[in-house]
This record gives C-alpha cells, structure tokens and sequence, in this order.
C-alpha cells in the first residue's frame, strides 16, 4: 500500500506523451466514474467537461457506447443533448440496430478521441461487446491512446473484476481487465453493494478503487493518476484487505467546481482516515 | 414440452396476430395463465413491453416481463420467477445480442430447464429461431446463420418471404452447412412437442411453412407444408370486417350492372 501511495503522488502522467526523440506513445487513460455526468447529474456538466478536456482537443471526437441499457433510444437521446456539436463531434455506436449505426465499428471507434460507456447492466454490457468482437476493439483504442470513460456499469466494465447489483443481491462479476483492480461504484450510496464488496475483499479478491457518485478515477497506464469530483462531498477510494481486515483509503479528492481551468493531471495526495466510512 | 416457434407476430391487431396469441394461450391449461415477456433481443425497447402489455392486458392472464439491461420494472429473482411461469414469450430483434446476454445471465440454463420442466416457450423472430441448432440471423447486418440453444433439432428461418435474403441465406446454408429446417412466414409458426414438430399453423392467407432440406447432388428442396389455419378473434384493424366487404361487392356488382345497363 504505501508503495501504491508513494507511485500515486508521484505520478504525473503528462511525461509520457513525448518522448526526447520526438516519437509520440500514446497515454493510455481511463476515467471511471462512481456515478454522474449527463446519466445521474442533469445540470452539473463537470465530469463530463473533465473527459472532454482531458482528450486535450477543443473539439473531440466522442463515441457514446449504449450497450449496458441496451442502446435505449431516450438515454442516446439525452448523450447527444449533453455532448452538443458545438462542443465536440458526437457519435454512438449501437448493437442492436446496426443498420442505422457506423458500419466499421472498429475504424470508427479507433478514430475517436473519447469512448464513452453509459450505465445498465455489466454482464450485459460485457456479453453483447464479446459477441462483436467490441472487447478487443476497445482494448486497442486504449493503447492507441483514445481515452475511455464511463459511469456504474460503464466502470465496472474495464476492472478486472466488480460488484454488479442487477436482479437479486449484489453478485462478483469479471470485467474486461484493462485495469488490474478490483472496482466497486456508488459506494458510499449503497449500503448492500459495499458490504458485499468488503467481504469478497476478505474473501480474497483483489485490491481495488472505489468511488462515490460524483467523483471520478482517473488512470493513467494502470495506476491511479488523480481523483476529481463533480460534487464537494463526493470521494475516491482505495480498499484492500489486510491482516483479515478491510482497510479504506479515502483518497484526495479535487473538486472541479471551483471555476479555475482544469489541470490535465495533478499528482494526487493521499489522506489516511480510519478504516470505518 | 412445448414450444411455438413464429416466423413473425406482433402484438397488434393487425391480421392473424390475435389469433396466434390466443393459439399461444390455449396451449396451457391454467385459467389465468403466467405469461413472462423477455424482450432481451430488442435491448428491452419500452414500444416492445408497452405492446406486449397492451395485448396481453385484454385477455385473462398474469403478466409480467424481465429485463437484463434496466431496472425500470423492478428486480426480480431470475430463475424463481422464470420457472413458475406458464409461457415465457420471447420477442425480436438481436438474436446473436441475446444469446450472448442470456449466457452472461444464465438464462440460456434456466430457459432450458423452465421448458423441461412444463413451461411453453414460444417466441418470434430472434424469439424462435433461438431455440433451434440454428438461426438466419441480420444481427450484424447481413444475413447469415448463426447458432441457437439447440433445444430443437435443425435450422429456422424467419420472415421467409418477406425478406428475400433471408431466405436465399437459409438455402444456400442448407445446401451447403447447417442442418435441414424450416422458412416461416410471418404470421405463421410450428409448434413442437419434444423435439418432435407438432403442428404447422398459419393465421393470414398467404401465410405459410417451408421445409427446407439439402438436395442430393447439391442445392436443396423447398416444400411447402399443410398449416392448420387460425382465425382472430374478432375483425382484424387492417382488413374491412365482413359488413363492408360484403358492401363494398355489392357497389362494385350493381356500378357493373349500371355500366353494363
């Protein structure tokens, strides 16, 4: 743990865009949200607006990804509404009606600057990407530098493994892996997720990052870079279980309203509270 | 063990849709039947539940639908409430989207085990040709076969002749690949008893069932099988009931006679 901490306040991120020889690696960047953005925060634009900046493009490229709602016609409704043509140049990509959807998925999403995951169902999401060979599509636009984002089930979705709650109680489920962690949403909203989270900890899964509505991980590589937030009280957290016992981090947390221009990454500090939230 | 493939159906009152829904509920025999709607395939589309509801909402049964994408209709636990149904009505649209969400769910495994176990599946489209080896699916587009549960022997086609490469994809997979099965029209459908074909049935003139099966020495056959025809309930909305038509004859004969005259 202290050693995460110590990469975590380290890690700056902006140096690994350039390298002296003039050759571009791309940065690969994942922000996952506990909760929020146009989804869950009608009127708060700050989460969203993080995304968008963080491509470092004044007019992005930005593919919505309904898959998790079963590409519901009036959630596609509200991500063009919040995502406007003025701001960015939008665009969804829908599995079920593919006939009035890019025809190369592959070219358009690798072309874009943000990938966009909403909420829904996990093991949905997951299954209807694995049955179009999404997965793979979306694993090479993180290494080709296309940021990817995404709320609930559009977090859980890159972990390595989540706490999904869908019909019945809270279940364990696998995500795509891209992030070598375990990842828990709403945390601090739902009581029974949380639980089940902290005894499957116990149980032996892997350590990981949690984040209330309203805030945001951002990842640079594998590691946590920053974690900012679209209310004042909205945290991040990192959890583990050590000596048998569940310990939280609560994780400094950069509210992104206070009107001053975003920092692309700012190293994250970290406070230790005690191990009850 | 019963299921009711259909080539094609709607829960509208357009011709021979009623009449299969009834089919559909004369085949349990509880006075007030549990019908569950999954409309996974369409991606859980408000208009597929709404119309589903509307339908079902006239004639005595108790209805209910599961989704696997939102939460709007509640949570409900999966497998009790799937295997104490009578019917599970399984609607369109993806059929390779479906199958990959029932597997992330489980179920493809409880589907299986609520039909052994007395409930009667049945389904259109996507929601019929899922319960065969195989399908003629348009999920990526372009038709093309595509693996289904494999509770019933063979191959489905559906839309048969209203979408022409559906069918010329079904032919040509017969011919060359997957196993011999059947083209449904809409409005039509095959009910299996075991994994035995039952009863052909069409609700609409024109509305047919073709068996389909790879010829020796290359290509195939087509033939058409003998339906056992159903009819609405009541006069359907897109056809004039008998009053008119028979008034409509009678202008015509005496605008005839005039003409003649």
């Amino acid at each position: 743990m202290a050693t995460d901490i110590a990469r975590l306040g380290l890690q700056t991120g902006l140096d690994q865009a350039a390298s002296p020889g003039g050759v571009v690696a791309a940065k690969r960047q994942i922000v996952t949200f506990g909760g929020g953005g146009f989804s869950m925060e009608a009127g708060n634009p700050l989460l969203d607006e993080f995304v968008l900046q963080l491509t470092g493009r004044s007019h992005p490229r930005v593919c919505f990804l309904p898959q998790a709602s079963g590409d519901a016609d009036h959630y596609i409704v509200r991500f063009y509404r919040a995502f406007p043509a003025d701001r960015c140049l939008p665009s969804h990509l829908s599995l079920f009606r593919r006939l009035r959807s890019p025809r190369e998925p592959r070219k358009h999403l690798l072309d874009q600057d943000l990938i966009y995951v909403g909420g829904g169902s996990v093991r949905s999401l997951i299954g209807v990407w694995r049955a179009h060979g999404i997965d793979r599509i979306l694993h090479e636009a993180w290494h080709s530098g296309v940021v990817l984002c995404g709320l609930s089930a559009g977090s859980l979705c890159w972990f390595a493994e989540g706490v999904s709650t869908f019909h019945g109680p809270p279940e364990r489920v696998e995500g795509l892996g891209l992030l070598p962690w375990s990842n828990t949403v709403h945390y601090s909203s739902e009581h029974e997720r949380r639980e089940a989270y902290h005894g499957w900890l116990r149980d032996g899964m892997r350590p990981g990052y949690a984040a209330d509505d309203g805030a945001a991980l951002h990842f640079i590589g594998d590691e946590l870079a920053q974690v900012v937030a679209s209310r004042g009280d909205a945290r991040g957290y990192r959890v583990e279980c050590r000596a048998g016992r569940v310990v939280t981090t609560r994780l400094a947390t950069r509210y992104l309203g206070n009107g001053e221009a975003i920092p692309l990454v700012r190293a994250a500090k970290t406070e230790r509270v005690p191990a009850q939230i | 063990m019963l299921i009711l493939a259909l080539g094609g159906h709607e829960f509208s009152r357009r011709r021979g849709n009623e009449a299969l829904r009834d089919y559909m509920l004369g085949l349990v025999e509880a006075a007030t039947p549990r019908i569950c709607l999954l409309p996974t395939a369409s991606g859980d589309t408000r208009e597929q539940i709404a119309a589903f509801r509307q339908s079902m909402g006239s004639v005595d049964c108790q209805v209910s639908d599961l989704s696997l994408f939102r939460l709007e209709g509640g949570s409900a636990a999966l497998r009790e409430h799937l295997l104490q149904q009578d019917i599970v009505y399984v609607g369109g649209g993806s059929m390779v989207n479906m199958l990959a969400v029932w597997r992330a769910h489980g179920i493809d495994r409880l589907l299986r085990e609520a039909w052994r176990s007395g409930t009667v599946l049945c389904g259109q489209s996507a929601g019929a040709m899922c319960w065969f080896e195989w399908g003629i699916t348009r999920s990526t587009g372009v038709a093309r076969p595509a693996r289904g549960l494999g509770l019933l022997p063979g191959s489905l086609s559906v839309h048969h002749h209203r979408d022409p490469d559906r069918r010329r994809a079904l032919l040509q997979a017969v011919s060359l690949v997957i196993p011999p099965g059947y083209g449904v029209d809409d409005q039509a459908g095959l009910l299996f008893r075991g994994g035995e074909l039952a009863e052909p049935v069409s609700a609409r003139p024109g509305a047919g069932v073709w068996r389909v099966e790879s010829a020796s020495g290359g290509g195939w056959t087509e033939t058409q099988l003998a339906t056992r025809r159903l009819s609405d309930p009541r006069s359907a909305i897109d056809e004039p009931d008998a009053h008119v038509a028979e008034l409509r004859r009678t202008v015509a004969a005496r605008s005839g006679a005039r003409r003649r005259a």
